[in-house]
């Protein structure tokens, strides 16, 4: 059974590390008279997610300066024209709409040759490029398409998140090397590593290792259904999200 | 200690960024809770390999649908559906049936797109292009009956390393002719890679899966595992046109794929990115980079233009520097002499004349030496039909003479002698050129219709 998010319009200061402070509906809400709330929203959503989507736009433009330019651009247009106020059917969720107006502007971008605005004058977002550059390796092991590429960038850019916020709750209770210890527990047991060892490295029994990974793993799926959750209307959607993000790595 | 490279869990690769270390899908199942039942898992095999997208029959189940064959073993399956090997009972013969995936007769036009494109199919009857016997439908089975191919395919000996530079330049070449062929066919490939490269026992190259993708292109997404699989073809060995969509995929996205392979099979790694020209990674001939490069150009407009060229260019490459020229190089050489010949001819039989004789007027002699002295100076690509342009040099000289004695002015005597010989010779190299290149066409079709 799905947690509901406590409020639908978090306000600002639930979690004051986190940086995705909206959510999804607050934008499709605002719809075409976009707000400086649903405008912040769909800036945090971007800044959040931008990492995916450069991923795309590497896997189909050859040139690094041209992928880097044309991602850029296609944020300051997303986030001046408001593309949320046409109606699509992805707008449920955000990965698939964010996805769709990529190829959209791609597509427009390939007619107009040269046309590689910055965004003109307004602010962009802040797009790391470099560090996206070194850390994740843009060449794909092997048949992936650009789309998969996508997907499966978006669920470890999720997962990124998810994992920084659980480290960071553990380390707010003190108990950073529990949470280094037992993270890999989380994904239940396997040859990896026993409980026991992870025990005697804790200084406890490993009946109590259990229990603990047992309350991780509860708070891991709270947080990830949470963050799931920003990127679209409806919360229940969230398994079905968490499924197609899997879907993407067993291809 | 754990493999750093291998999730303890899955077996699957664990990406160098993966969250907090720890393999993504399995982070993503352990988020679900509950019952794992509703998720696949994850397949840990060669990434590399294509996904079918159906579980293909085992032999027993496929047997009932072709009650004329004797279905052997399945042999693979890929996207594009499965092959099995087979017997044809009253020809007593091996045969491949690829099955194509069920999905695929959702689409309603299906059925005559499978049909015209089978029947385009048939119509490759080429020695490196894998043969069509039989095609219909069983059932709700699409299937296509072909010639079975005993042997390997490219990607089982690139995987497995140690295929020579050598090999793979008398690999490509029979590549190309296939292509080519189907190219005068109008008929695009579209998906060439090593899988669907297979060499037989003895060497011989044989080309499969023509025109599958075109025909599997329309398939409706929903039919798939994923709504996002918008695209056909393995992506590395796309052509950067065919991988956005565009509509103007033509003819030239097989060469670039031939490039992908071809680079592939010299270096055993894959094009992407900024990647080293052959040479760089392994010994073969500079010559090379040249070929493969071009190849590979973004621009279709930039790469050879039609794939027999790339075959020409590799061939050229087999031989050595310093090897004799062929045939019509060696011609030349005997019309070496020949020109020689012409050129002292030319130069002593008027001197000997005006030592002599001193006469006067030496007009119509120099009419006749001056063609000579052009020819025996002409360049031995418009050397070779000498005799042509040396008898119509002749008669037009004397035609001239005739002229002039005519008329009987200086002037008419130089008119009457250099003007025809100089258009004589212009006359001779516009034939020359004219046969040089009849004479290779004509060899190369002779070469293509011998290798038959």
């Amino acid at each position: 059974m799905v947690r509901m998010p406590r409020d639908r319009h978090r306000p600002a200061g639930a979690d004051a590390a986190r940086f995705t402070t909206t959510h999804w509906s607050v934008v499709l809400e605002a719809g075409a008279r976009s707000s400086a709330d649903s405008q912040r929203a769909l800036e945090s959503l971007c800044a959040a997610y931008w990492s995916p989507l450069y991923a795309y736009v590497r896997r189909r433009v050859s040139d690094v300066h041209d992928a880097q330019d044309l991602t850029q651009a296609f944020f300051a247009e997303l986030l001046q024209k408001n593309y949320v106020g046409s109606a699509t059917p992805e707008r449920g969720r955000f990965r698939a709409f964010l996805l769709t107006a990529l190829k959209h502007f791609l597509s427009k971008q390939w007619d107009k040759a040269k046309a590689k605005k910055r965004g003109g004058g307004r602010p962009t977002i802040p797009l790391d490029f470099a560090s996206a550059d070194s850390r994740c390796p843009i060449e794909p092991a092997g048949g992936l398409t650009p789309e998969e590429l996508y997907d499966r960038r978006w669920a470890q850019t999720l997962l990124d998140q998810v994992m920084a916020r659980l480290e960071r709750q553990f380390a707010n209770d003190g108990k950073q090397v529990q949470f280094e210890r037992l993270k890999l527990f989380i994904i239940g047991q396997h040859e990896g590593a026993t409980y026991a060892e992870a025990a005697e490295a804790l200084g406890t029994t490993a009946a109590a290792a259990k229990m603990a990974v047992h309350r991780m793993r509860r708070r891991y799926r709270r947080l990830l259904r949470e963050e799931v959750s920003q990127t679209l209307v409806d919360p229940s959607d969230a398994d079905d999200e968490i499924r197609d993000l899997f879907a993407a790595f067993s291809r | 200690m754990v493999d750093n490279r291998v999730c303890p869990k899955c077996g699957g690769e664990l990406p160098q960024d993966a969250p907090a270390g720890i393999c993504p899908p399995c982070l993503l199942k352990a988020g679900l809770g509950g019952s794992d039942a509703s998720l696949p898992q994850r397949r840990a095999d060669d990434e590399n390999s294509s996904r079918p997208a159906f579980v293909p029959p085992t032999p027993e189940q496929l047997a009932p649908h072709f009650p004329h064959l004797e279905i052997l073993e399945l042999l693979g399956s890929g996207g594009m559906g499965a092959v099995y090997k087979a017997r044809q009972p009253n020809l007593d013969r091996l045969v491949a049936i690829k099955v194509l995936p069920p999905e695929v007769g959702a689409d309603a036009s299906f059925s005559e797109r499978f049909t015209r494109e089978a029947r385009a199919l048939a119509r490759l009857n080429h020695q490196n292009i894998v043969a069509v016997h039989e095609f219909g439908r069983a059932d709700d089975l699409y299937y296509f009956v072909m010639e079975y191919v005993d042997g390997t395919s490219l990607r089982q000996l690139v995987d497995a390393g140690g295929l020579q530079p050598a090999e793979a330049l008398s690999i490509v070449p029979q590549i190309c002719d296939a292509l080519q062929f189907a190219h005068d066919e109008g008929i695009v490939h579209r998906d060439v890679k090593p899988d669907n490269i297979l060499l037989d026992g003895k060497g011989r190259v044989k080309v499969a899966d023509f025109g599958l993708a075109k025909l599997l292109d329309r398939v409706p997404a929903d039919v798939r595992l994923t709504a996002t699989h918008q695209v056909i073809g393995t992506p590395h060995y796309m052509a950067p046109e065919q991988m956005q969509g565009s509509s103007e995929v033509d003819h030239r996205a097989d060469i670039y794929s031939l490039g992908v392979v071809f680079y592939e099979m010299l270096t055993g790694q894959l094009p992407i990115g900024r990647f080293a020209p052959p040479s760089k990674k392994v010994e073969v001939d500079v010559r090379l980079d040249e070929v493969v490069l071009r190849s590979l150009h973004c621009e279709p407009d930039r790469r050879y233009q039609h794939i027999s060229d790339v075959g020409s260019a590799v061939k050229s490459l087999d031989r050595p520097s310093d090897v004799p020229l062929p045939e019509e190089m060696q011609l030349g050489q005997s019309t070496l002499w020949f020109r020689a010949i012409l050129l002292i001819m030319g130069t002593t039989i008027p001197l000997v004349w005006f030592v002599m004789w001193w006469a006067d007027p030496a007009w119509p002699l120099l009419g006749f030496c001056l063609p000579l002295i052009f020819l025996g100076a002409a360049t031995e690509d418009n050397g070779t039909p000498v005799v042509w342009t040396a008898a119509i040099l002749c008669f037009l000289c004397l035609i001239g003479s005739i002229a002039v004695a005519v008329w009987q002015t200086e002037e008419a005597w130089a008119l009457g002698a250099l003007l025809p010989a100089f258009f004589a010779w212009c006359f001779g190299c516009a034939i020359g050129e004219n046969e040089k290149k009849t004479r290779r066409r004509e060899r190369a079709r002779q070469e293509r219709a011998a290798r038959r």
